[in-house]
């Protein structure tokens, strides 16, 4: 079964992984959900049925992608088959699912037929449970490192979905080094948490599955309720948890209301944090919580470019220095050191360029931004990841702010642009800016819009109006929080406008107010998420 | 992010203790000086996000245990007022 490797070469493929971990434990659960458990056997024989559906070499395949096991059927079946995983919210606006499957070049989708239909596309079942699974696993399609694995949709500047493609030999070298950091085995339960739209979800799925150890659903996972969500966490045996780090914060707010004896599930030995930095004050929360100090808290850092994570450090717990140190509140928290297979390098201006096996392909499409962000330096391939940092001596990078105008909202990367570039879009807007604020004790986006001049009276476009223009291309996280019409925008010396400027002059003027009236003569404000 | 009775003062417009608790919450979490009963929760700048703090504040106080689903039938104070009367009469009847 594995032509391509074994598992613990480099090189090895990431399927070859999964079968090879199948055929050494195949009655081992490896997907558990309410309705169903599935065996690693049965997830084999699951992936390999929609593979043949597939036929050889798909190319790029659409997936309707929800918390279900059968979105992870679909994972392994598209790249069983030799094709390219493109994941699709089918909450996402129609026209934007459009523009991601074209931009793509998907033929078929594996979800609903329905949506199939809309998108004019081939349509293909998704493999859920086999009621009889059995025969020989069939042997997967050969694949080269270089062949592609995924296709993920970043944000970009032109208002169109930015898509970045990633060869398997990336997913391959990163998952290896994941199965080191997290220390997962075959007694380990991984909750699966992420949305199974953006790579974080391979953090859970791909460790897990090559390592014998279990892929836990549970709708309580995304119910919003902690008392929820700790209790699942207990009834199911989960011991490795994957959060948003905005999510985290959250979570350590419930449970430092609690007091300091808030327990936490029994069975937990690993929470791994990313997408955005620890608040300190969140840590000091977290390390006074006397059941806090057996549980590794690992924080990560990754672009989608640079696949899932590429440097990590476990912040407190047992695998820190000084386990059960209480965290000083105003103490930053490092991103981490590199992982194993990670080539690193901090430009003069403190840019920190990311090399080695795990670097995606690049933008499909889009030559000229791949060559901005995709550089050679000495004969070698680095991505510019637009984040300022600093070493430690111990090897250990601090983040020191952004190079450019991106922005985290809830640990998905925005580029402010794409949002102005859609506002533009609407016939009566004539300028735009938004930028990033702490609104409500998270990051959020804000808009500043002017109307367009017209000499026939016409009255400017209201807020509403503005945010169901944008609801109707963009998904929810680059839908401003807040959205104001506002007689002009601050501009630099230079005569551009100046995104953080515009706010401080407009920002203050409307956090107290909720209405969505909208004059010619003063600012209004509309806030949605 | 205190978890005390924002620095506006309460406006208790009406004898609704469980509404104003409701409408204090909404205020909290939001941090807007004045929601209305009907307030929308995500018109008001909330998202998935900060909706769990409305939801451990309900856990909290009231000791029911709403989900996302639940809340997004009728996300305003009125709406969550609704819910918890309802689930509260139900744990009472038991």
């Amino acid at each position: 079964m594995s032509k391509n490797g074994g598992v613990d070469q480099a090189g090895s493929d990431l399927f070859d992984a999964f079968a090879d971990t199948a055929l050494r434990w195949p009655e081992r659960v490896a997907v558990e959900s309410p309705g169903s458990t599935l065996s690693y056997r049965q997830l084999a024989l699951s992936a390999s049925r929609l593979a043949a559906a597939l036929g050889d070499r798909p190319g790029p395949v659409a997936v309707s992608a929800g918390h279900a096991p059968e979105t992870v059927v679909a994972l392994l079946g598209v790249l069983a088959a030799g094709g390219t995983y493109v994941p699709l919210d089918p909450a996402f606006p129609l026209e934007r699912q459009r523009r991601m499957v074209a931009a793509a070049r998907c033929t078929a989708l594996v979800g609903a037929a329905g949506q199939a239909a809309a998108l004019g596309l081939a349509h293909v079942e998704p493999v859920g449970e086999l009621p009889h699974p059995d025969g020989e696993l069939p042997a997967a399609v050969a694949v080269g490192p270089e062949d592609p694995a995924y296709l993920l949709f970043t944000s970009g500047s032109t208002g169109q979905p930015k898509p970045v493609l990633t060869p398997r030999r990336a997913v391959s070298a990163v998952v290896g080094s994941l199965r080191g950091l997290f220390g997962v085995g075959p007694a380990d339960r991984v909750l699966q948490f992420a949305s199974l739209n953006w790579d974080t979800c391979f953090e859970e799925i791909l460790p897990a599955l090559t390592s014998g150890a279990r892929l836990v659903f549970d709708p309580e996972a995304h119910s919003a309720s902690f008392p929820r969500l700790l209790r699942a966490v207990e009834r199911r045996g989960v011991t490795v948890l994957d959060l948003p780090t905005a999510f985290w914060h959250e979570l350590v707010l419930h449970l430092a209301e609690d007091g300091p004896d808030a327990e936490l599930p029994s069975c937990l030995r690993l929470v791994v944090i990313g997408g955005e930095a620890a608040d300190p004050a969140r840590l000091a929360d977290w390390s006074r919580l006397a059941d806090s100090a057996r549980i590794r808290l690992l924080n990560t850092y990754g672009c989608t470019e640079t696949t899932l994570i590429t440097h990590a450090v476990d912040l407190l717990g047992p695998d820190t220095p000084e386990p059960g140190r209480p965290w000083d509140a105003a103490e930053r928290a490092p991103i981490g050191r590199a992982l194993p297979h990670v080539e690193e390098l901090v430009t003069a201006e403190g840019e920190l360029l990311i090399g080695g096996p795990a670097l995606a392909s690049g933008y499909p499409g889009l030559p000229e931004t791949t060559a901005e962000r995709f550089v050679e330096r000495a004969g070698r391939r680095w991505f510019r990841t637009g984040d300022r940092v600093s070493r430690a001596p111990d090897g250990v990078l601090a983040h020191r702010g952004r190079i450019d105008h991106e922005v985290k909202i809830r640990g998905i990367r925005v580029d402010p642009a794409e949002v102005e570039t859609a506002l533009g879009a609407h016939p009566r807007v004539g300028l735009a800016a938004v930028t990033a604020t702490t609104l409500a004790g998270r990051t959020a986006l804000v808009a500043y819009v002017v109307p367009r001049p017209r000499g026939d009276g016409e009255a400017p476009p209201t807020t509403e109006e503005l945010l169901r223009h944008l609801r109707e291309f963009l998904p929810e996280h680059l839908v401003p929080s807040r959205l104001t019409v506002v007689p002009d925008l601050a501009r630099t010396t230079g005569g551009k406008i100046d995104r953080a400027a515009s706010h401080r002059l407009y920002g203050s003027t409307s956090t107290s107010t909720s209405t969505t009236t909208s004059t010619t003569t003063s600012t209004s404000t509309a806030v949605l998420s | 992010m205190s978890l005390d009775t924002p620095a506006a003062a309460p406006a208790p417009s009406d004898t609704d203790p469980l509404l104003d608790s409701l409408t204090a919450v909404f205020r909290r979490v939001l941090e807007l000086a004045e929601v209305p009963a009907d307030g929308n929760f995500f018109l008001l700048g909330g998202d998935s996000l900060v909706a769990t703090r409305v939801l451990s504040a309900v856990a909290r106080t009231h000791g029911v245990e709403l989900t996302f689903d639940e809340f997004l039938v009728d996300p305003t104070p009125a709406g969550l007022a609704a819910r918890v009367a309802a689930a509260t009469a139900v744990a009472g009847a038991r």
